[in-house]
């Protein structure tokens, strides 16, 4: 599945999509960056509330392309330049953890 | 950890509780002394003194003339008289004449440093004019607290009302105060829990109890995390509830933004152990009908929060 | 569904029953930070969280949560059970990711 397949059907607003063609294949939901140092899969898309330049970078290094924030939470300058610069996709949501991680698992089994 | 616990209780008033505190303040001498004296004058004999002694069981009788004050006879001096074989002196030749004394408008706290410094087991208390007025000893003092707690309670348990709950938000009740030192996680959020606790005990309204709560949890936690060490109080008078978080540093620099949803000045470790989203001041304005933070930068922050328990038509006896 | 029901689902070991293990879950939360699980304002909730600290369960008894449980299959430490039995609130810990558990508990409280 595409990026912006899981967009689209989750009807997700992207804010900084450097390639909509990504692929992802799963999906992590977690705040502790050490939690999602130590488990989230390649290729994941990384749910999550912390809206913050950290969030990024542990993306960087598990290989998750994406980070779907939670909640609306306003994506600081800090977080997005950190995205640009690593090639991460930030996706927003007003959904919550819970609400987020139904769809886009809804959306995977679909699209797999 | 004991330094961090003083370095916090310091920011408060005291150890003591605050219904005795308040009370240790607003009772006078001359509140509590015997008013009621037996004196002697200065011609009356050790002997007088010591039947008077027997027969109103008492163990030190001031020498007063006209009210002016002379001295002090205790039952030591009497021993000491006996001893020494001038029981039937005049008591002037033997009281002891350099006392310390109160008087009868200072606040009872004044007094009880007083017994704690000298460790006499009894002052004379004189008034303005320098007339002796009364005595107090331990006794006296422990009686008039007993008495003044008691009445205290009962006005708290009498005023009535139908509405659950209320009784108590419409008492003055002065509840308690929760040191809290920097970065103690094995009691972060205890007090916050307590006061939860008790509130669901009373019978508050669940909104309101939630409120309350979570106000006491995020002033707690930001207490542990950000300050230096503090302390939570909490109390509830006249239909509302003030939670109030005092600390005596680092201070905050710019409070506006501290206030802001979303902005923390938290490192990574704190974040790792789930605290630190930047949204601690504002929840807790959130859920407050009043909020007022003044801090400055190197010195210390009180926040406070007040949430009405809305209880319109009540009639307080 | 009650915890104890959903525990079952998650293959999750129930360490502590406390008050409102047979309440009817009405929302479930699925967040590690404190602040945002404040901000939730639900009646009856079940907690899902990757966080294994104390403030979880004092957080979790300032907001009425049903209980607590810990994914990841993380030990928890025995503060945190001493710290459930006190506050007799239900704590279990599942072997499920947390974005497996909100599936799965998604899909649970569906058929229910």
């Amino acid at each position: 599945m595409t990026l912006q397949q899981v967009m689209d059907t989750c009807g997700i607003e992207g804010v900084f999509v450097p390639d909509a063609q990504a692929a992802v294949t799963a999906a992590y939901t977690s705040d502790l960056l050490s939690d999602v140092m130590a488990h989230c899969p390649d290729g994941a898309v990384l749910i999550t509330v912390q809206n913050h330049k950290n969030t990024v970078a542990v993306c960087t290094l598990v290989g998750a392309p994406a980070i779907l924030v939670v909640h609306n939470r306003e994506i600081p300058a800090e977080m997005s330049d950190v995205a640009r610069r690593e090639g991460v996709a930030l996706l927003r949501t007003a959904d919550d953890q819970f609400a987020a991680s139904c769809k886009i698992a809804a959306a995977l089994a679909k699209n797999s | 950890m004991s330094d961090a616990i003083q370095k916090a209780t310091d920011a408060a008033t005291g150890n003591e509780p605050l219904v005795l505190l308040e009370l240790i303040q607003r009772l006078k001498v001359r509140d509590v002394m015997t008013s009621k004296l037996v004196t002697v004058s200065r011609s009356d004999t050790m002997h007088a003194v010591q039947e008077l002694m027997r027969q109103m069981k008492i163990s030190g009788v001031p020498v007063e003339e006209n009210g002016r004050f002379f001295g002090l006879v205790s039952i030591d001096d009497i021993i000491r008289a006996l001893g020494g074989g001038y029981i039937n002196d005049a008591c002037s030749k033997h009281m002891t004449t350099k006392l310390v004394v109160l008087e009868d408008d200072m606040p009872l706290s004044f007094a009880l440093r007083y017994f704690d410094r000298y460790r006499y087991g009894r002052f004379p208390v004189l008034n303005r004019d320098q007339h002796l007025v009364g005595i107090i000893c331990q006794r006296d003092i422990n009686r008039a607290l007993l008495v003044e707690l008691t009445n205290e309670l009962n006005r708290i348990e009498s005023v009535s009302s139908h509405m659950p709950g209320a009784d108590m938000a419409y008492s003055i009740y002065v509840l308690r105060e929760f040191p809290i030192c920097k970065y103690d996680f094995e009691n972060a959020g205890k007090a916050a829990n307590q006061i939860k606790q008790v509130l669901q005990e009373k019978k508050f309204p669940p909104k309101v109890i939630r409120r309350i709560a979570v106000a006491a949890y995020e002033l707690e936690i930001n207490l542990c995390v950000h300050s230096d060490g503090g302390v939570l109080s909490w109390q509830i008078s006249n239909g509302r509830a003030e939670i109030i978080a005092r600390d005596a540093g680092p201070g905050i620099e710019d409070v506006e933004w501290a206030c802001r949803d979303g902005t923390s000045t938290a490192n990574e470790w704190i974040r790792s152990l789930g605290f630190g989203a930047g949204m601690g001041l504002a929840n807790v304005k959130r859920v407050s009908d009043e909020f007022e933070i003044t801090s400055k930068k190197g010195s210390g922050t009180t926040v406070k929060s007040v949430i009405n328990i809305a209880a319109p038509e009540l009639s307080v006896s | 569904m009650t915890i104890l029901e959903v525990s079952e689902v998650l293959k999750a070991e129930v360490l502590v029953k406390g008050e409102g293990c047979q309440k009817a879950i009405r929302h479930v939360v699925a967040s590690d930070l404190m602040s945002d699980v404040l901000l939730v304002d639900e009646d009856d909730m079940l907690l899902l969280t990757s966080l294994s600290s104390d403030q979880v369960l004092r957080t979790a008894q300032i907001v009425g949560a049903v209980g607590v449980i810990v994914v990841n299959g993380k030990p928890l430490p025995s503060s945190m059970v001493n710290v459930a039995h006190d506050l007799r609130m239900t704590l279990a810990t599942s072997p499920f990711s947390k974005y497996d558990a909100c599936v799965a508990v998604y899909e649970a409280l569906k058929l229910k």
